[in-house]
């Protein structure tokens, strides 16, 4: 089936079968691997992408879903211009150490501040409560994302 | 290859469940999928209610609150309508599964998939929530309590779907509370829950009570006994501990992999003490 | 132009995040290929028995399907295994566990793979198994491998010192204990996966995610009968691995897929599931503690009995049930010994390496007997432990000569002082309404590298590339701990470069040099060693070879710069592009050997324990306080602040240390309190994330981590290894404080709220007040 959606920025139109899992289509089709898989079940939160500026987990939706939908990947984040400020604050404060989680919690992160531009460390925490981390112990992830919400309110972005 | 279909108004919808009767329903996939993806049911095709935006809305009516049964727990947890009238529905909200599970899964969905831990099962329960059933031809309303028939059961026949949940407004309730016990603080099936909605005078005594406890049944447990014994009497201490016994009575859990009989009980009765620091206006 | 150099000691912010942060950096399971085939494996389903026979022949009809391997189909040895090779590719005679490999399908793809997979049958005869490791030990019981003349007992172990049973004689006080610990599973969020292809010189290309890329193919050309000359095997980041990726996962049946479809990639990816079953997990051990002191809380003997269930092979078992007997008496003097180790198959899940290797376990037992026995004696846990501690010069319960940097008496000094400490009872008694809070302690010892015999080694090499910058070809995977971040921040330091002027290749075969695996704590300490004198010996020959081109250069006046080599009295520079145009191809290129040095003393004569790590030599320190508060109704144990001060010798990077020691404190913090693996009767009833629970961000506290920074002479910089301590510590720190809090303590863990409520409500009815 075609199916039409905006994927980061971009218009695209694609031929799939309606029951292509999203993070299928995302990596294989496209081989835009940006996007990880981890349990297929929802239970980890890795292959989280935006859309329409919600996180949602990409296993478990059906390519046909997308249609006419705004997405956005990790891919997406980066511009002309450089980093987002979470992907800047990621590095500075030491968030990433294996960096298989980084790809979603990131745009956790997004979705959090989008909605929340001021959290508490333990708003942080719950806004990236299901996003599953083995590295970290979180605690540089909620670091960077505490920084990048103080730098985010000085410099607003679109 | 299974057909998704997207129906973008409840036409479309009484059209592709006439011409696929098979067809599985789903609106938030948190539930359905998983089970697809794990081989454990096989439907030839879904249908995605994703789009039906008359499903998503959420009004009031007279001293009702209809709440679409589309609407995800992001968009009702975040709802000035649903936060001032059911403090109790938002906390579970709050501690329901994860953030994208909560932007994805709907009220809707948690009731149909009737799960004995679902988590806005016990609030609904304890504001005696009603839901609509529509289908081509007619739509009716049901007690919750009725609707849900066991673990995983619930009334729907083929061709209806849940449309809207009905909620009475409760002001006279100025005690909220909900309570769930899981294996972590997020990403968590409940082990024991408890939903509470009471009554409590200026003076400190009880004067309405609605209690429900997920988890510990086949389905979401209620009961009058403890109800009554709490009414009438103060909120101490002493007051729900004499009513523990009573919530032994009325639950009847199981052994699982999370949990024990044993464990589920002893903690069903110690929730009721918790509210005994709960603040209320 | 003023670049910054490198420096060391300071945070540097890690030069891979970038690609991890944009999503360019590829992992093992993101390659792909054109004409794709996937692979899969058929596994056995039952804990124990024997292949009557494998009917493959309704899968190999399926349309999309390339072929269906058995064990027929392997031309080598069909045997893999770091000490031991004990382990089959695919089985032939004889299942030992439910998730043993039997057949390997390739096809077209994953749908067809899955479907392929659920047609083949196994006629299988049904053993007895068994379950227990001193049950296996027993007359009569099922025997896992019947060919091992040991029967279940892959190695065992025995540590004397002095006279144990005059010393009990001897003692004020003594305390006994059984612990049990589980099985732990890594949960490494990128699971095992791996790209295969043969290159039109007929060479075997593996892409996996690995921690000993070496070893790796000499186990694929041992198994499949595959020259290793002819193998290459890339190693890119590992999206976690903490041990379950040392030693073959997928590299053997890559290998195998890849011989049967060689015109074509083979990719295997194993779900989350598939990795529940096949990959190797912590050993669960069975811990009997016997320890006694003089009055004053002096140590005086230590009896133990240790049974590690390894599950049906090899895996670095032995090696763990020898780092854990090593480890038995923690970091205190105690005169009298006698520790006895078992490491024992099962048909249970593989036990195998993971972060901590033995000394979690032991640890465990340990520092909760330090706790019973401060009760006993009216002492403090903080002050039984100071009594104790090690210093420099000291013996180890093993009679080890504490010769390497040892600042435990640091470590527990520094957090006597720290307000957590201090401030500790105040916060105790300001508990909330069915709330009893507690605070626990650990003392933390780990030994680095592979003990006396396995050298430990490296081969750094570096390179000045034609257009002037340094590359450095990184021996040892960085599985996300962050050494290939810290070995450019070392050759930067040393050459006086800024990031742009370094460049890093990840291991390959090919290009890199052998430097062992990444594990032991070894990472930054051996492979540094080798940098700093590859780095130096490249150094010094570019800086002689500019003095010459200035002609009236001295070599002591030259100076390396960003992007430069400079002469200080004249101030003149040469690009390192020109000087790399200068330099013969084979004087751009330094290469070094380090290797560890070991202990020269022998605790034991026997060569099997020696073999396996006894004795280490370097050991790194630490003491852990936990916060708890223990929730009186409903059992949960919430941990509210954690502080760990270790002793890691000299910190290259502050922040990639305080990485590791937060990511350790957060997998004990789960292997503590919520990561219940289960398997009943080799089943695992665990089997996916939905049960198996592991922490998320609200189940996690604040960490302090602090560091005393010793100085170890041997390690790069004085630097010791810091990738494991951590995880030692929080599961008896949190015992501790348990016990602390509410007065009950559990042998049994993880200490999950039932377990807990049900010790409270044990408690009250023994009627000990409420």
């Amino acid at each position: 089936m075609k199916i039409n959606f905006v994927l980061n920025g971009k218009e695209i139109e694609l031929v799939a079968p309606p029951d292509r899992r999203v993070i299928d289509l995302l990596r294989e089709d496209l081989g835009m691997t940006g996007t990880k898989e981890s349990c297929g079940a929802g239970e980890c939160g890795i292959c989280t992408v935006l859309i329409d500026g919600a996180a949602k987990l990409s296993c478990l939706m059906f390519a046909a879903q997308l249609e006419g939908r705004n997405v956005i990947t990790l891919e997406g984040l980066t511009s002309e211009e450089g980093l987002h400020p979470i992907q800047e604050a990621f590095i500075q404060f030491g968030a990433v150490q294996c960096g298989f989680c980084t790809p979603g919690m990131i745009l956790s992160a997004l979705d959090l501040l989008k909605h929340n531009p001021n959290p508490s460390r333990k708003e942080i925490r719950e806004g990236l409560s299901g996003n599953l981390c083995r590295c970290t112990g979180y605690q540089k992830i909620i670091d960077a994302v505490e920084a990048a919400a103080c730098k985010m309110k000085k410099e607003p972005l679109l | 290859m299974k057909r998704v279909f997207l129906p973008q108004n409840l036409g479309q919808l009484c059209r592709i469940m006439e011409e696929e009767p098979r067809a599985m329903v789903y609106a938030g996939g948190t539930d359905l999928l998983v089970k697809v993806h794990q081989n454990l049911i096989d439907p030839p095709s879904l249908i995605c209610l994703d789009r039906i935006e008359d499903l998503k809305e959420v009004h009031e009516q007279g001293d009702e609150v209809m709440i679409g049964a589309c609407s995800t727990h992001t968009s009702l947890f975040e709802n000035p309508t649903i936060q001032s009238n059911f403090p109790v529905l938002v906390k579970a909200l709050k501690v329901l599964g994860s953030p994208p599970i909560r932007n994805m899964g709907t009220i809707g969905g948690n009731i149909c998939t009737a799960s004995p831990a679902a988590d806005t099962l016990p609030p609904l329960y304890v504001l005696e929530a009603e839901v609509e059933i529509w289908s081509q031809n007619a739509s009716r309303r049901m007690a919750l309590r009725q609707f849900i028939s066991g673990p995983g059961k619930t009334c729907l026949k083929a061709g209806e779907i849940i449309s809207g949940i009905w909620i009475k407004k409760v002001p006279e309730y100025n005690l909220h509370h909900f309570e769930k016990v899981g294996q972590r603080k997020a990403l968590a099936i409940a082990v024991v829950s408890l939903a509470a909605i009471l009554k409590v005078s200026n003076s400190g005594i009880i004067e309405k009570a609605r209690l429900a406890w997920g988890s510990v049944g086949p389905m979401v447990v209620t009961s009058t006994q403890v109800e009554e014994a709490l009414i009438g009497q103060s909120l101490s201490l002493e007051t729900l501990q004499k009513a523990q016994p009573l919530v032994d009575e009325a639950v009847n859990p199981i052994d699982d992999i999370r949990a024990s009989t044993w464990y589920r009980r002893a903690v069903a009765e110690n929730l009721l003490l918790r509210l005994f620091e709960t603040k209320y206006d | 132009m003023n670049k910054k150099a490198l420096e060391i000691g300071k945070i540097v912010p890690r030069m891979d995040a970038y690609g991890k942060v944009t999503g360019q950096e590829k992992y093992a399971a993101d390659y792909y290929g054109e004409n794709l085939v996937w692979a899969g494996v058929k596994r056995a389903g039952i804990p124990h028995g024997r292949i009557k026979s494998i009917h493959i022949d309704e899968a190999r009809a399926l349309p999309g399907v390339i072929s269906v391997l058995t064990h027929k189909d392997v031309q080598g040895s069909n045997r893999q295994g770091v000490f031991r090779k004990d382990q089959p590719v695919l089985a032939g005679d004889k299942v030992r566990h439910c998730g043993d490999a039997v057949a390997l399908v390739l096809a077209e793809d994953k749908g067809v793979l899955n479907r392929a997979l659920n047609l083949i049958t196994l006629d299988l005869e049904a053993f007895p198994g068994i379950f227990d490791p001193e049950k296996a030990l027993e007359e009569g019981a099922p025997l896992v491998h019947e060919d091992n003349p040991q029967g279940n007992i892959l190695l065992k172990g025995d540590l004397e010192k002095g006279d144990v049973n005059i010393a009990f004689n001897e003692c004020d006080a003594i305390v006994e204990a059984c612990f049990e610990v589980p099985h732990q599973e890594h949960v490494y969020l990128e699971t095992e996966a791996g790209l295969a292809f043969f290159k039109e010189d007929g060479k075997l290309e593996l892409v996996v995610s690995t921690q000993a890329p070496f070893r790796d193919r000499s186990e694929v050309a041992e198994a499949l009968g595959i020259d290793p000359e002819r193998i290459r095997i890339t190693a890119p980041y590992c999206g976690g691995a903490f041990g379950g990726k040392d030693g073959v996962t997928v590299q053997t049946l890559l290998g195998l897929a890849a011989l049967y479809c060689p015109d074509r990639p083979v990719k295997m990816w194993w779900n989350r599931e598939e990795s529940f079953m096949a990959s190797p997990k912590r050993h669960p051990a069975r811990l009997y503690y016997r320890l006694g002191s003089k009055s004053d809380g002096t140590l005086h003997a230590l009896d133990v009995r240790s049974y590690y269930d390894t599950g049906p092979y090899d895996h670095l078992g032995g090696a763990v049930m020898a780092l854990g007997l090593e480890h038995s008496g923690g970091p205190y003097r105690i005169p009298n010994v006698s520790l006895k180790a078992w490491c024992v198959y099962t048909n249970n899940p593989i036990g195998g390496a993971f972060r901590g290797f033995g000394v979690p376990q032991v640890t465990a037992a340990m520092e909760q007997m330090m706790d019973l026995l401060a009760a006993k004696l009216g002492l403090s846990p903080l002050n039984i432990r100071l009594r104790n501690a090690l210093t420099k010069g000291n013996t180890n319960p093993i009679g080890i000569t504490q010769l390497g940097s040892t600042a435990l008496v640091e470590c527990l000094g520094t957090l006597k002082e720290h307000l957590l400490w201090k401030n500790s009872q105040d916060w105790k008694s300001s508990s909330g309404p069915f709330k009893k809070r507690g605070v626990g302690l650990a003392c933390v010892m780990h030994g680095m590298g592979y003990g006396p015999v396995v050298p430990d080694s490296a081969i750094a090499k570096i390179e000045l590339t034609k257009e002037g910058k340094f590359r450095v070809f990184s021996g040892v995977v960085d599985m996300g701990q962050g050494n290939a971040s810290t070995y450019l921040q070392i050759a930067g330091y040393i050459l006086n470069q800024d990031a742009e002027h370094i460049e890093l290749v990840l291991p390959d075969t090919e290009r890199v040099l052998p430097s062992g695996s990444a594990s032991a704590s070894r990472t930054t300490y051996t492979f540094g060693n080798a940098l700093i004198g590859a780095a130096q010996t490249l150094k010094h020959r570019i800086l002689q070879r500019g003095a010459d081109i200035i002609m009236n250069g001295e070599m002591e006046a030259m100076v390396l710069i960003p992007g430069h080599i400079k002469h200080l009295p004249t101030d003149k520079e040469i690009p390192l592009s020109d000087m790399a145009q200068k330099l013969d191809d084979s004087e751009r290129v330094a290469i070094h050997h380090f290797t560890a040095s070991v202990s020269k003393e022998t605790p034991t004569e026997d060569p099997n324990l020696r073999l396996h790590g006894i004795p280490h030599f370097i050991f790194s320190y630490g003491v852990h306080l936990a916060y708890v508060e223990v929730d009186e109704l409903t059992g949960e144990v919430e941990v509210k602040r954690y502080l760990a001060v270790s002793d890691c010798g000299r910190i290259m990077n502050p922040q990639v240390f305080e990485q590791q020691i937060h990511g350790g404190i957060a997998q004990g913090l789960g292997y503590a309190l919520c990561e219940e693996f289960i398997a009943k009767e080799g089943r695992i009833i665990t089997p996916d994330l939905a049960t198996y629970i592991i922490p998320t961000a609200l189940d996690m506290p604040d960490m302090d981590s602090i560091s005393v920074e010793s100085y170890e002479p041997t390690g790069p910089f004085g630097l010791k290894g810091a990738g494991e301590i951590a995880i030692d510590g929080p599961l008896p720190a949190i015992a501790n404080a348990i016990a602390d809090a509410c007065g009950v303590r559990l042998f049994r863990s993880p200490f999950t709220p039932e377990r807990v409520l049900k010790a409270l409500n044990e408690k009250r009815n023994r009627g000990v007040g409420y």
